[in-house]
């Protein structure tokens, strides 16, 4: 694996997960440049899956959505709906030959809620291991 | 929205063997049943091109794929709104129904026009995500004589004169997640008092109605131009 | 006791032999108000006629009749026809089953055509097991007709001289024509319609699926009396010996529409393996003796599944030979 390669996250995150406001969204913009790009939703359920294919079409290495802890999304069953949703698409890749993680969604603890933040820190870190698209890798 | 007809994705990897050899490819979607049971509408349709561009990319091949999804795929009036674009293509991916997939094909018989899905079955949506087949077409509706349930559609034998004996629990023994479609009768029938309209014997059925002399045809006068 | 069959009588057939010594034994044998006996063969997963030949062997002066199945559990075999042809050959009486799932309605008329002529004298009419069930799954499931069609139309064929559509036959096909029923099918207030239904429709004899509850049968055969079914039609108790305690659990929950109480269980797994066919077939021995007392009860199927050896012994424990034989006239 290249050593000199960053990993380009694309995130939609529900605007109900906590230090997802505007100021703490720039200082994330700021600390990450070009290997994050940020999307909000009123909701994760209303995440239409074609968002994450056309990010990694476009220019993301891997997409994930982070949403509100399960029993706790305000619209009741968006984020388990999201869940689903998310999962169809992995099957969607996959079938493609690109590796499922490249796509996914967290859920927020419910004890413990966690910042969006700590959220990014936590799927980059469980991307460690994934090397670039091999989708992006015909881009300029 | 009127909805009828059930399909379902074929495999991305059968997708693919079927348009590979073709450079500029339009996936066209529909609006009607497959949008209903999410597998050929606008969504479905945006996904599958996007996954197929990837895949393409990833395997360093140039060919462009577009998709565009248009009301209805089986019905002429919408289909030749294609006109203007079809032009551009050399192969048309159809995530409509069999029959968009050949009211497109027949519109444009110079383009090969690929099925993206496998076209299932009549049904209704039973609940969210949930669709079963309750009607074969036969041509000749017997729903009064059994309650409103089709021992066609929903007796794995086509029993017309259940039940079998071979239900458990009011399942079905070819599949327990099948309720037994003479279980069903019955208890429909007894709902209404009316246990006794199977004292008769049904008489065999006229297939002719269903497989009769080929594709069968519909003709109305009264609603052409 | 003779039983009527209905209001059919010799003198209503328009064709088919006269010849008494021609008609079916096993219907002379329940006329006569004889205890019958009827046994299965399942037919070879091959080609070979001595298969065939061996099993009727087995049969032969224990039994009746003896039914060959037709592609059980939808499972291909040598066809139940030919396997008949071969038995009535060895000069056995065979009764031909016929399922509605592999044949439409022109094939399972000429072959009810074929089986008189070839001499074959009864006939079962089933459903068959889905073909989900066998070795073919892909294979299309006919049923053009169900069985209670079918036996309408093989009634028709005989008593009428006609086809389905009315059409006349040069000759009719002679033949006691049967039906299954199964007393411990669900649902279980409409058991005994149906089995009205099927004696309606053409049925001169009954098989019942196998009997381990003697009580609950005895209830279905109760609710078939008092609609006067015992005095229409002849009904044979199915049987089936219990080869080991495991084959019986299985029975129990693995095989639909059928009952098998735990009494019967305890009683397979309270013998050491080796003394467990002997316990199925004294189990099997006494159901047979109970039958015999039932009143509308008129004779017993034997389905020892690739245990033909067994029926002889069952059928001499059970006081059941020696097999009546009739002369001529």
């Amino acid at each position: 694996m290249n050593g000199n390669y960053e990993l380009t996250l694309a995130v939609f995150y529900c605007q109900n997960v906590p230090g997802s406001d505007e100021g703490e969204r720039r200082i994330l913009e700021k600390k990450y440049g070009k290997a994050l790009r940020l999307f909000p939703l009123p909701c994760s359920g209303r995440l239409d899956p074609v968002h994450l294919l056309r990010a990694l079409e476009e220019f993301a290495d891997a997409a994930y959505v982070v949403a509100c802890p399960k029993g706790n999304c305000r619209y009741f069953e968006g984020n388990s709906r999201a869940g689903k949703r998310v999962g169809k698409t992995r099957e969607l890749i996959e079938q493609i030959g690109l590796e499922g993680n490249r796509i996914g969604l967290v859920y927020g603890s419910k004890e413990n809620p966690e910042t969006l933040s700590y959220q990014i820190d936590k799927i980059r870190d469980g991307l460690s291991e994934l090397g670039p698209s091999p989708v992006l890798k015909n881009m300029k | 929205m009127a909805f009828m007809i059930t399909a379902e994705q074929k495999p991305v990897e059968e997708i693919r063997e079927m348009i590979a050899p073709f450079k500029r490819i339009l996936v066209l979607g529909c609006a009607s049943c497959v949008a209903e049971c999410a597998a050929g509408g606008q969504k479905e349709t945006a996904m599958m091109a996007s996954a197929l561009r990837m895949a393409a990319r990833m395997e360093d091949m140039d060919v462009l794929i577009e998709e565009m999804t248009i009301d209805r795929q089986c019905v002429e009036e919408f289909v030749i709104r294609l006109d203007d674009v079809i032009g551009s293509y050399d192969a048309v991916l159809s995530l409509g129904c069999g029959a968009g997939v050949q009211a497109v094909a027949d519109m444009y018989q110079e383009i090969p026009v690929i099925p993206a899905l496998n076209t299932e079955f009549l049904g209704e949506t039973k609940g969210q995500g949930l669709w079963v087949e309750n009607c074969l077409g036969c041509g000749d509706c017997m729903l009064y004589y059994f309650g409103g349930v089709c021992p066609l559609a929903r007796c794995s034998k086509q029993v017309l004169n259940g039940p079998c004996g071979g239900s458990v629990d009011g399942r079905c023994e070819v599949d327990s997640e099948v309720p037994c479609a003479w279980q069903l009768i019955i208890d429909r029938l007894t709902g209404f008092n009316a246990l006794d309209r199977l004292e008769n014997i049904y008489p065999p059925k006229q297939w002719s109605k269903k497989q009769g002399k080929g594709p069968r045809k519909i003709i109305r006068e009264d609603q052409q131009k | 006791m003779v039983k009527k069959t209905g209001k059919r009588s010799k003198k209503d057939y328009q064709g088919g032999s006269t010849k008494v010594n021609n008609g079916s034994q096993l219907k002379r044998v329940l006329e006569n108000g004889e205890f019958a006996v009827t046994a299965e063969c399942g037919p070879p997963k091959g080609a070979d006629p001595e298969i065939v030949r061996k099993k009727g062997e087995l049969l032969r002066g224990n039994v009746d009749a003896v039914n060959v199945t037709d592609n059980q559990t939808a499972i291909v075999r040598m066809s139940s026809l030919a396997a008949c042809a071969l038995l009535k050959q060895a000069g056995l009486e065979p009764v031909l089953q016929m399922v509605v799932r592999d044949r439409n309605r022109i094939a399972l008329q000429s072959d009810v055509l074929g089986a008189s002529a070839l001499g074959i004298r009864n006939l079962l009419c089933l459903s068959g097991d889905h073909q989900v069930f066998g070795n073919q799954p892909d294979a299309i499931g006919v049923f053009d007709l169900d069985s209670m069609q079918f036996l309408q139309v093989v009634k028709g064929m005989r008593d009428k001289g006609v086809i389905l559509g009315n059409d006349a036959l040069q000759t009719s096909p002679d033949l006691f024509i049967g039906a299954a029923a199964n007393p411990f099918a669900d649902p279980k207030e409409f058991r005994v319609v149906r089995l009205a239904k099927k004696i309606k429709a053409g049925a001169d004899f009954i098989q019942t699926q196998c009997i381990y509850n003697l009580d609950r049968f005895e209830a279905w055969l109760s609710m078939a009396r008092d609609r006067g079914l015992t005095e229409k039609v002849f009904i044979l108790g199915g049987v089936t010996p219990l080869k080991t305690a495991g084959m019986a659990k299985y029975m129990k929950t693995r095989v639909s529409g059928m009952d098998i109480p735990d009494e019967i269980i305890r009683r397979m797994e309270g013998v050491p393996k080796e003394k467990q066919r002997e316990e199925g077939i004294s189990i099997c021995v006494e159901t047979i003796t109970r039958l015999k007392e039932l009143k509308g009860v008129n004779g017993v199927h034997i389905m020892a599944i690739e245990w033909e050896e067994a029926v002889k012994e069952i059928a001499e424990r059970a006081g059941l030979l020696p097999r009546p034989v009739f002369g001529e006239g």
